[in-house]
């Protein structure tokens, strides 16, 4: 195929080398080569990997104007020239692997070859971790080089933990490349994730669009796509075990999300948290700038002290039991009443009534920002924490909320994985936290926020727990350096110059910069700790349906009335309840008392659901017609009024 | 041809074939080595440069030669570019010497490097026919050296060449007794020319474009598929009377056919060439002397056409320039790429 050649002006080093070719090889940008060496080293003939980097070609010109001049300045008389210009193809590789591996030195002269797929497998040392036994490769994609193909395995010891973990996913957006790419690893994990490391399961929080919201629906592949499954092993399916979660829209009766189609309502889980869920994280949505000191020692003395447990203390009127933001409401009402018409002062346990307004103000305000999330009355619906299963994909579709609430769910969600995981009880041992748009939620600059915090937090510490973090943006330069730092695995998609000019991208070639600003779909530069250049990559189609297609095939469903959204809710439990029977049972009861009553039902899923349903409205709904006041009397008139008549 | 004397007596005539392969141990280096080892630490003093580059080399004297013109219309000048016309050579032919001189006291010992190949091209791209030639000696006049290197010599595993076996220095000037080995090594160089010609000429009837005159080897001057082109003009094939007109040949002209006949040499028909406009620049730009087998009948109309046809493919061959080279006015791409490719098995 070639042959090494190195002059005093352009030597070959230990990591670096050059050779030509003949005019027609099939030699380009990301091609692995092997280099044969002619004379043995300590008894042992040298044999060099290396990935191509760069390429030239030139003629024995020595100056364009000659060619210009030959042709009398007529490009078209070039094609009447006699004999074709001696042309040399010449390549610089970057080293992947020398064996021996000692002494380290400069590559020899030799023959270059093809790698073949053996040769492959040496040269990126996929050979330590694909043997049979302790074999913990997870296929990538297929590296293409002439009309050989090669399977591209990752070490699931550094994609999961607990050697090296994470994955961060580059490229420019509008190309599905970032989450087909997402799509493709989690089921390519799910298939050749050895079952002697442990569980998994994933969680993709879909900030944007139908992307992730049809994985449990089988998409379109050509033949192309199924060859490269069965090479890598996976079966070109849609994912078994999907649950999707979502909030409820602000007027609370259908989900906020484009997978609301009836059809697919299933697997498909309300996600609600009521005042306990939500003041844990209540520094997530509470301002910084407008929260100071002495706020926050409020709201801890509130946690503390009161939520979730019976307070009864001067002046409040009565005992209160905060399980609620209503009942929440209701104790400062009380408080602030009690503080006014006692006259006890400004202060209450050293507590300025200003300050206790600021907190009832900022507390009152989170169920209204992030309605349909966070419930006045407490329900909670959230995910399995403690169950959840193998090969199980978990999507939270918050793309419709606003940024408050989206924060609130990443930061509620993650720590949740994170202390289950240490109490190593989620019920699996490793999870994979799917976060897109890093740009947004990790940036590079700007002020510090919990959710970056928590996304540092996991890249650093998250691997001994079994929690990783598969990261996706367009533009990694600007996503916070710790973060895209610590993924041991890199992928890269379709890049813009723009983004390859930064100083992040200085260690890659002119012509590896070329190539990655002109990737196909389904095309991928990798990184990954075994391997000692970045390996180019075609993985297949994701064998699920694709966003924008699902939300044609399935679409979302519009706005219905409160008994139409009520009876949908109740017949994933009992597919026997009827409009009718609905209509009956909340006729003359107020929006909130239904929806409160469908949610309260929905979250404990009764054997008996109609008799629950109704009994929630006998519990919440007084039957029983109001005590008449007491008549007072009108004061009689004084006998002696002198105008009385 | 060249001759081989060894003190053991052995018979070192040049057989092309055995020294077609670059044998180990005989480049200039190591024989400078090995000598120095054998003259017991003695490194033997080296030329700076190669004798090509020293204006050492042997050159003919300027001359013009009164020849028989093949026309029966005498001495003209004729118009033959075509441009319809294609390519039509099938390889190209040239050699190549390096010659380095050791100094045995005032005696020069010659380190001559000489190679031969022949690239055809095909899909408009040049490769090797078969494999070129390369042949290294030592060129040395043996009788004037001391014992010690006579001794050196003789038993190192190369081959030498004794410059004086035909012929005899009229002073024994160190630079004479150079002249001569040079002349020795240009001989070499022209026998292996010689006799990849002749391997052509036995193998096909395809054209073969060769680099100087054919009329060394009897076979090759009489092959109708080969055509010399000369680049020198040290000797004039014309009357001083057709000097202006043969120094006046515009671009795509050729002068009428002579009969070229050197000595020994087999007789050619022959005739000029410019290739290119000289305008400009001096009177041999872009002219050349083309050589072709002479028919029988000499003066027959199909030996006119002949150069008229074989003009043509000349002037196809216009293209592409063989710059960088200084000679690219009068030497065509295939020859170009001929020196090229000796030059980097040197």
């Amino acid at each position: 195929m070639g042959r090494v050649v190195a002059t005093e002006k352009r030597p070959n080093t230990a990591h670096e080398f050059h050779f030509w070719t003949a005019i027609d090889s099939p030699i380009g940008i990301g091609t692995i080569v092997r280099v044969d060496g002619e004379s043995p080293v300590a008894g042992q003939v040298r044999r060099v990997y290396g990935v191509v980097v760069e390429g030239f070609s030139y003629t024995d010109l020595q100056t364009p104007i000659h060619d210009v001049l030959g042709h009398d300045g007529m490009p078209g008389s070039a094609s009447l020239a006699a004999t074709e210009r001696a042309e040399i193809r010449l390549y610089t590789a970057h080293v992947l692997r020398q064996i021996p591996e000692e002494p380290l030195q400069p590559v020899p002269m030799g023959a270059v070859a093809l790698a073949s797929d053996e040769d492959v497998a040496v040269a990126l040392r996929m050979d330590s971790y694909l043997q049979p036994g302790s074999n913990t490769g997870i296929p990538v994609g297929i590296y293409r080089a002439g009309a050989m193909e090669a399977p591209i395995y990752l070490d699931a010891d550094f994609l999961l933990g607990p050697e090296a973990a994470h994955l961060n996913i580059t490229g420019v957006s509008g190309l599905a490349t970032k989450t087909s790419a997402v799509e493709w690893l989690l089921s390519s994990i799910f298939t050749h994730f050895p079952q002697q490391k442990g569980s998994v399961a994933a969680i993709c929080f879909n900030v944007k669009g139908p992307d992730l919201l049809f994985l449990d629906q089988p998409g379109t592949i050509d033949d192309n796509d199924r060859a490269m499954y069965e090479k890598l092993g996976v079966e070109p399916a849609p994912f078994e075990r999907v649950r999707y979660f979502a909030p409820y829209t602000a007027k609370g009766f259908t989900l906020n999300t484009l997978r609301s189609n009836e059809q697919l309502a299933h697997n498909l889980t309300p996600l609600t948290w009521g005042l306990n869920e939500v003041m844990q994280f209540a520094e997530v949505l509470l301002n910084k700038d407008d929260i100071d000191a002495k706020a926050d020692a409020f709201i801890d003395f509130l946690q503390e002290r009161v939520i979730g447990r019976e307070f009864h203390e001067t002046p409040l009127s009565t005992p209160h039991r905060v399980r609620s933001f209503a009942e929440l409401e209701a104790f400062f009402r009380d408080l602030l009443r009690g503080m006014e018409d006692r006259g006890s002062g400004e202060h209450w346990r050293t507590h300025h009534v200003a300050t206790i307004r600021k907190v009832r103000n900022r507390l009152s305000n989170i169920s209204t920002r992030c309605a349909g999330l966070v419930t006045d009355e407490g329900t909670v619906s959230d995910l399995p924490f403690g169950s959840f299963q193998d090969r199980t994909v978990y999507v939270v579709d918050v793309a419709s909320l606003e940024e408050d609430a989206q924060d609130l769910i990443f930061a509620r969600v993650v720590s949740k994985l994170r202390e289950h995981l240490e109490r190593r009880d989620l019920g699996v041992s490793h999870v994979v936290v799917f976060v897109d748009e890093l740009n947004k939620y990790a940036p590079g600059d700007g002020p510090e926020t919990y959710v970056r915090k928590m996304l540092l937090d996991i890249s650093e510490r998250g691997r001994y727990l079994g929690l990783v973090l598969f990261s996706a943006q367009q533009f990694r330069s600007q996503v916070h350096r710790r973060v895209v730092g610590n993924a041991g695995t890199g992928l890269y998609g379709r890049m813009d110059m723009d983004e390859l000019a930064t100083p992040g991208y200085s260690v890659l070639s002119a012509a590896t910069k070329t190539k990655l600003a002109t990737l196909e779909k389904g095309q991928l530069m990798v990184r990954h700790p075994h391997f000692a250049q970045p390996i180019f990559v075609r993985f297949p189609r994701p064998a699920v349906l694709r966003g924008r297609d699902g939300a044609e095939r399935f679409p979302q469903a519009g706005e219905i009335p409160l008994e139409v959204a009520v009876m949908r809710s109740l017949r994933q439990l009992d597919p026997s309840i009827s409009l009718d029977w609905v209509k009956r049972t909340i006729v003359g009861h107020e929006e909130a008392a239904v929806l409160r009553a469908r949610n309260v039902t929905v979250q404990t899923r009764p054997d008996r659901v109609q008799h629950f349903f109704e009994a929630q409205f006998r519990r919440i709904v007084p039957l029983d017609a109001p005590a008449r006041p007491a008549t007072v009397p009108i004061r009689a008139l004084p006998s002696d009024d002198p105008y009385g008549f | 041809m060249t001759h081989v004397v060894s003190d053991d007596g052995r018979t070192l005539t040049p057989d092309v074939r055995r020294t077609s392969v670059p044998s180990l141990g005989a480049t200039f280096n190591d024989v400078r080595r090995e000598l120095a080892t054998r003259l017991q630490g003695t490194a033997p003093v080296t030329s700076p440069l190669p004798l090509e580059l020293l204006s050492r080399g042997v050159q003919d004297a300027p001359s013009l030669r009164d020849v028989e013109v093949l026309d029966a219309n005498g001495m003209g000048v004729y118009a033959v570019a075509d441009a319809a016309t294609p390519p039509r050579f099938a390889a190209f032919l040239d050699g190549a010497q390096w010659s380095l001189a050791l100094w045995a006291g005032g005696i020069p010992v010659v380190h001559g490097t000489v190679a031969a190949v022949i690239r055809q091209r095909e899909d408009r791209r040049m490769t090797t026919w078969r494999k070129p030639v390369v042949r290294r000696a030592v060129y040395a006049p043996l009788t004037l050296l001391p014992l010690t290197w006579q001794d050196a010599l003789s038993a190192m595993d190369l081959e030498v060449v004794d410059t004086l076996a035909t012929r005899k220095p009229e002073s024994g000037h160190p630079f004479e007794l150079q002249e001569i080995a040079y002349q020795s090594v240009l001989a070499a160089r022209e026998t292996i020319e010689k006799a990849l010609a002749e391997e052509w000429c036995e193998s096909t009837t395809l054209d073969l474009f060769v680099d100087g005159g054919i009329a060394g080897s009897r076979k090759v001057a009489r092959s109708t598929n080969v055509v010399g082109v000369v680049k020198s003009h040290q000797r004039l094939y014309a009357s001083a009377a057709h000097l202006p007109m043969l120094m006046g040949l515009q671009s795509g002209e050729r002068s009428s056919v002579v009969r070229v006949s050197e000595g020994k040499r087999t007789p050619v028909a022959s005739w000029y060439l410019r290739l290119r406009d000289a305008s400009g620049h001096d009177p041999f730009w872009g002219l050349v002397r083309v050589e072709v087998a002479l028919s029988d009948t000499s003066a027959s109309r199909a030996l006119l056409e002949r150069a008229d046809e074989v003009s043509r493919w000349i002037l196809a061959e216009a293209l592409p320039l063989s710059v960088p080279d200084a000679r690219w006015d009068k030497m065509v791409y295939g020859i170009r790429d001929c020196e090229e490719f000796l030059r980097a098995i040197q």
